[in-house]
């Protein structure tokens, strides 16, 4: 008898997963919004401050009355980061739901495979937290967009800055750590292609590679000090370096070198992971800070974001927010969500004034490439507790424009022709 | 002389009811999306079916089928992307051929020991190809796999692949049950159920296990080599350990003792995870709460317990005439 009910339970339970989905169609006057970020797992955090950001910023233009007499309608999915699922996702919200764009994603493998769905369907996918330069270089096709920037441009800022620190502070010697699969290693591959571009002379002492995720960097904190670099380049992400940086610290690794980390190391976790036992004097980049630059439209973004979530945002909270407002503006200027090629033309032309835009610049998409364009900033770390729970964060900014971050010709003709 | 419904002419209308409902899909369906779908079921079911050749009827759980999945899909993935898209269909018999050879190798290594070893060690290999695939940059893109994977001519069409797609899986489950049911099958189940008496009565019991081991891992080959074919695009993701994982579940779920099991399992594990991953963030909660209650409730697995009401259906109807 018990046994009866329980599948009764279970059959009512699975009728209702079915019908229900059925009962929620979205009004007419839409634009439609197919999302994909990870939930779960290391890069869940990345997913959450994406899906909240954009969510901010939803609320924000329908609470204005939307664009063009449409509101934005949003629908996010856990992408497991797993491609062959997310790829799926994307099929669905083409097909299926009739999306209007294709959103979000955190991991370059899964845009990867998204990209070429979008490419099949004609279908624009807004790329917000991604930096494999490859989806704008080698597997560039019309219809993707990234609103953040990608591994080139960071690396080029980062070879800007140890030409100058070369000035003052003279190195000759650098090593690389960073995560073994394709995002650590292009970022290498770019570093030294900059460097090389810019004229700059080095020696490669050491390159090492632990597996992403890996738990314990003793063996290679040690062949560290014994290869003695003067500067030690890093491509972590997320807890990666949080772990990394507490074990060299024991080390005394930041004393004998200078810890560079220019993609991905001036992420807030970092500082809200580590708060007064980050170590002073760190150089590290990211797509986006809480503390600049500091204009209004910055300070409203961290504060309302705050406010809505109770934590500070990391920088794919940015990306996100920055995809929706691309989006509402393509709209704009089109008039619809359905034209999809004149949305193309109009996105190619976008300018838009971004929280991570200091004053008097404003982001615009490079049309050769699909590409944001923004200035970018690396910093040191240094105190500063007005971002609790983080006791320390960047300062003492070094500014590259963002004309010169950009890939060169050659380098997208070289890697296009493969 | 009237057609009696003995146990053939079931066979026979689930057959065709199976085949009629996945030719109907490209008629019925409202979206295009329900072919992806079906696709997925096809190739996964197919996946599953062989898997469960080696594990539910000859009792060898392996761990490691994902590298023969893994091959088949990489073969068609870098034949068309170094030698162009004419190579797609090439590619998957020379990607068969080429896991019969690697499968007969590696079988000769792994089914010297049985039981977990068994399969830790094919666990272990699995790993290892899906390392060389992660690491080999230059070769296979690494973790981000390969992109723009399209079949020749007319198969580019969706609905012309999907009907190529049924065609094959249909054939090789009728290959793999007709082998399930033969005296080689037969063979097969006496190694899981009493290997030391098959070796009494003079028959190999480490041939047979290698026999299986082959074709098994040749259709979890050809599975993987048609799944490149429908995403257009593959990932390491297909030699990680989680994607063999995946078939052990649909065939625990499905029923291990019926050939039919593990498909009906890919079924449920697809539409549960499309439905209810559309519809929450939670999902692993909810698919887990979901499988969880079905292996309680139905321990036999979903066909299992379907073959097990019918016989008691069958009984209750002849006590009741006695």
């Amino acid at each position: 008898m018990r046994n009866k009910r329980l599948l009764m339970c279970l059959v009512i339970a699975i009728l209702a997963f079915i019908v229900v989905p059925f009962c929620v169609n979205a009004e007419d006057k839409t634009i439609k919004i197919g999302a994909m970020y990870p939930m779960t797992g290391r890069a869940g955090l990345y997913g959450k401050d994406s899906v909240a950001a954009a969510e901010m910023a939803i609320d924000e233009i329908n609470g204005k009355g939307g664009v063009a007499g449409y509101k934005i309608d949003a629908t996010f999915t856990d992408s497991k980061v797993k491609p062959a699922y997310a790829v799926r996702v994307a099929k669905r919200y083409i097909t299926e739901d009739e999306v209007d764009f294709l959103f979000g994603v955190v991991s370059s493998g899964v845009g990867l495979a998204v990209t070429e769905i979008s490419q099949q369907y004609k279908t624009i996918f807004i790329g917000t937290d991604h930096a494999s330069t490859r989806l704008t270089v080698d597997n560039f096709q019309p219809y993707y967009f990234r609103v953040s920037n990608n591994t080139f441009q960071s690396m080029t800022a980062g070879a800007l800055y140890l030409k100058e620190l070369a000035e003052t502070k003279p190195w000759k010697k650098i090593a690389f750590i960073g995560p073994d699969y394709a995002y650590g290693h292009s970022q290498w591959d770019e570093i030294r292609y900059n460097l090389d571009r810019f004229g700059v002379e080095y020696e490669v002492v050491g390159e090492y590679w632990p597996k992403i995720y890996a738990p314990d960097y003793t063996s290679y904190i040690t062949s560290i000090l014994k290869d003695k670099p003067d500067v030690l380049i890093s491509g972590f992400w997320g807890g990666d370096t949080v772990a990394f940086i507490k074990q060299a610290q024991a080390y005394g690794l930041f004393e004998k070198a200078l810890y560079f980390h220019p993609d991905a190391g001036g992420n807030y976790e970092l500082m809200s992971a580590m708060g007064a036992e980050l170590p002073d004097g760190l150089v590290l980049g990211a797509r986006h800070y809480n503390n600049w630059p500091d204009t209004e439209l910055n300070r409203n973004f961290v504060q309302e974001f705050k406010k809505r979530t109770g934590r500070f945002p990391t920088y794919a909270a940015e990306g996100a927010y920055a995809g929706i407002y691309a989006i509402a503006h393509a709209v704009e200027v089109v008039g619809n969500p359905d034209d999809t090629e004149a949305l193309v033309k109009a996105l190619e032309g976008l300018k838009i004034k971004l929280p991570e835009d200091p004053e008097g610049f404003t982001s615009y998409i490079r049309p050769e490439t699909h590409q944001i364009t923004q200035v970018m900033a690396i910093g040191t770390t240094m105190p500063n507790e007005d971002f609790p729970p983080a006791k320390k964060m960047l300062g003492n900014w070094k500014i590259y424009k963002a004309e010169d971050l950009d890939p060169p010709a050659e380098y997208i003709e070289m890697k296009r022709k493969k | 002389m009237t057609m009696k419904p003995g146990p053939k002419y079931s066979a026979a209308v689930l057959w065709t009811l199976m085949i009629l409902g996945f030719a109907l899909v490209p008629v019925l369906m409202s979206s295009s999306y329900q072919l992806n779908l079906a696709s997925h079921v096809l190739v996964w079911g197919l996946f599953a079916v062989a898997f469960n050749m080696l594990w539910g009827v000859t009792g060898m759980l392996s761990f490691g089928q994902a590298l023969y999945y893994g091959l088949g899909a990489y073969f068609v993935g870098l034949m068309v992307e170094y030698l162009g898209s004419a190579w797609y269909l090439p590619a998957i018999g020379i990607g068969m051929l080429a896991v019969a050879a690697t499968s007969f190798l590696l079988g000769l290594l792994v089914i010297r020991v049985g039981g977990v070893y068994f399969t830790m060690l094919t666990l272990a290999f699995g790993q290892l190809a899906w390392q060389i695939t992660f690491k080999w940059y230059d070769f296979t893109g690494g973790d981000d796999g390969i992109q723009g994977i399209t079949a020749p001519g007319f198969l580019q069409n969706p609905i012309a692949y999907y009907y190529f797609l049924l065609v094959l899986v249909m054939l090789s489950m009728w290959i793999l049950k007709r082998m399930a049911y033969s005296p080689f099958g037969l063979m097969l189940r006496c190694v899981r159920q009493n290997p030391e008496r098959v070796r009494f009565l003079g028959r190999r019991v480490r041939r047979n296990q290698l026999r299986v081991y082959i074709v098994s891992s040749l259709f979890a080959g050809l599975a993987g080599s048609l799944m490149a074919g429908i995403d257009n695009s593959i990932h390491t993701d297909m030699f990680f350990w989680t994607t063999s994982g995946e078939v052990i579940l649909m065939s625990v779920l499905g029923g291990l003792n019926q050939f039919f099991g593990p498909f009906v399992g890919a079924v449920a594990i697809i539409i549960i995870e499309d439905i209810v991953g559309a519809w929450t963030e939670y999902w692993s909660l909810i698919i887990g709460s979901l499988i969880m209650g079905m292996v309680i409730l139905f321990p036999k697995g979903l066909v299992g317990e379907l073959h097990h009401l019918k016989l008691r259906m069958m009984q209750l109807k002849a006590r009741r005439s006695e």
